[in-house]
């Protein structure tokens, strides 16, 4: 009788022990740029196609903004911008699942919100791409701010922050519209394609994307102004924060070569550089990539596979893209814009 | 001595200046193939990217301020409240850029040309002096900048917009530098930059 009870005391305190351990590896998992390395690559989760972000051909080749940071990850890693695996997943089940591993990064133009962070145990690195509420109008209004839209009749989808944010616009600045609203987006497009309103509303880089499906797409122009907060960043696992530094310093990597001129075509000259903020990003001065678990070349890496900032920038969704959406806010702090990196030293 | 400090400085920005300047003219660049006498088509079409537009631009610099961004190709008018008018440029070729800060100090419709010496030493078929008009280098306006030989000016050649090729100067289109120029007065301050050097 002794004997059993005590058996079954050691039984109990073993498997709380196990189960303690357990959810400790699960909750606490730092794991993940051992897991990538073992693996050979690096697990992306990305939108299921979104034309400059996230979008595959005919043959399964992934192509974007959202897809090309996924790749900088792997070249920093892997000195190979190809040993990037990419798995397309829905709205509703993406941060799911991230928590369950099977993805390494999401870059998949998800919005950073605090409740976000909080609700979901993520964690958003750094903003990859300012985003926001804008207004298309076709040309003949001959109108270039949004505090000229008094009296609109506004295309809007339904059940958006959207929505609400127009409200608060439009209420913010005295000014009246006529709302026009569908369930469906592909029906805010129709109407607004046909003249059923004069002007509308979403996110300004889906506004670009649905300008070019619109019968005349010369015929319409976006204006500049953004009215509300989009920050679209990477996402990672609470509390692994040596792979979360690996991912925010990517990203700053990429933005500090766009501010020093180091560019995938020069790269073998800023390797050659004497100017020490180019030494450093580099890899020619400091220890700056061992630090992060990777290489000294790691952001040279980067830079020579992938880009800098504004080379992603401009193939996926600016100039030498069909989107054309100017850099606005995500021009460099110097020039007109808000995207600013911490600096490498 | 605060005078004394600011005439110091002064001569050795003006000797910086000199001396850049010299430096860039050294490096004898291939001929940028400037046409004199050309007659530009109309209405010819630009990229999306250097077509005139509003758009976003951050500036702690006042409304009716110039801000050229030579590496993008960009000019931009500040508006104030976060927005700015951008019109697509034409460059100085490699060895032909500067950076800087100068004001307007005179505007004109229909330019004469006379091109400085220097060029004229690198490119001797071009004239020594032309009478503005539709086959001008210098196109439908000219604004003048600081007491430098760099101009903001229209073009006889539409397709180098976008383009490094000119000797320093900045060109538009004409029907923007016609615009810029009924915006704009005598004095307007004009920030160039330039990108950085590795």
């Amino acid at each position: 009788m002794r004997t059993f009870r005590g058996g079954l005391l050691i039984g109990l305190v073993i498997a709380f022990a196990v189960a303690a351990a357990a959810v400790t590896y699960e909750r606490y998992d730092t794991r993940t740029l051992k897991r990538t390395l073992r693996r050979g690559e690096v697990l992306c989760g990305v939108n299921t196609g979104l034309p400059g972000f996230s979008i595959p051909d005919g043959n399964g080749n992934w192509s974007g903004f959202d897809v090309d940071f996924c790749r900088a990850v792997a070249a920093a890693i892997f000195d190979d911008p190809t040993k990037a695996k990419f798995i397309p997943l829905d709205t509703d089940e993406r941060f799911k699942e991230l928590q369950n591993r099977k993805v390494d990064i999401l870059s998949r133009n998800s919005t950073w919100s605090m409740s976000r962070e909080t609700n979901y145990d993520l964690y958003f690195p750094a903003v990859a791409y300012y985003d926001g509420e804008g207004f298309m109008v076709p040309r003949s209004r001959n109108i270039d701010s949004a505090l000229a839209l008094d009296g609109s009749k506004i295309c809007v989808q339904d059940n958006t922050t959207t929505r609400l944010n127009l409200a608060d616009y439009f209420r913010a600045n005295n000014m009246k519209y006529e709302e026009i609203k569908f369930d469906r987006l592909d029906d805010v497009v129709k109407a607004y394609d046909t003249g059923k309103c004069d002007t509308f509303t979403s996110d300004a880089s889906q506004l670009y994307a649905l300008r070019l499906n619109l019968s005349k797409p010369d015929d319409h122009v976006i204006l500049p102004d953004i009215i509300s907060k989009e920050p679209l960043a990477p996402v990672v696992r609470e509390r692994d924060d040596d792979w979360m530094l690996i991912v925010k310093w990517t990203l700053y990597a990429m933005i500090n070569a766009e501010e020093l001129g180091i560019t995938s075509k020069n790269i073998d000259e800023a390797l050659k550089s004497k100017k020490p903020d180019v030494m450093r990003l580099v890899g020619t001065e400091g220890s700056y990539g061992e630090d992060l678990g990777l290489t000294k070349d790691w952001a040279a890496r980067i830079i020579r596979h992938v880009g800098n900032y504004g080379e992603v920038y401009d193939r996926n969704v600016g100039s030498g893209s069909k989107l054309h959406i100017p850099r606005g806010l995500n021009q460099l702090w110097s020039n007109g814009g808000i995207q600013y990196a911490p600096p490498i030293r | 001595m605060i005078k004394l400090r600011h005439l110091i400085w002064m001569i050795v920005a003006a000797a910086g200046l000199a001396l850049s300047v010299s430096q860039s003219f050294a490096q004898q660049p291939e001929d940028p193939g400037d046409q004199p006498g050309l007659v530009p088509e109309e209405n010819v079409e630009l990229d999306p990217e250097f077509r005139k537009q509003m758009v976003s631009y951050r500036s702690t610099e006042p409304p009716g301020t110039i801000i050229i961004s030579t590496a993008e190709r960009h000019l931009y008018l500040i508006q104030g409240s976060g927005r700015a008018l951008r019109y697509g440029i034409g460059v100085g070729r490699d060895g032909f850029q500067w950076q800087g800060l100068l004001n307007i100090t005179r505007k004109a419709e229909w330019p004469d040309w006379t091109p400085p010496p220097e060029m004229i030493a690198r490119q001797p078929y071009l004239p020594r002096f032309m009478a503005g008009g539709p086959g001008n280098p210098l196109g439908a306006r000219a604004m003048y900048l600081g007491t430098t030989v760099y101009r903001i000016h229209g073009t006889n050649q539409p397709e180098t917009i976008g383009t490094a090729i000119s000797s320093g100067c900045f060109r538009l289109v004409n029907a923007d530098v016609i615009d810029l120029y009924d915006r704009i007065p005598v004095g307007t301050k004009v920030i160039v930059k330039q990108k950085p050097e590795l």
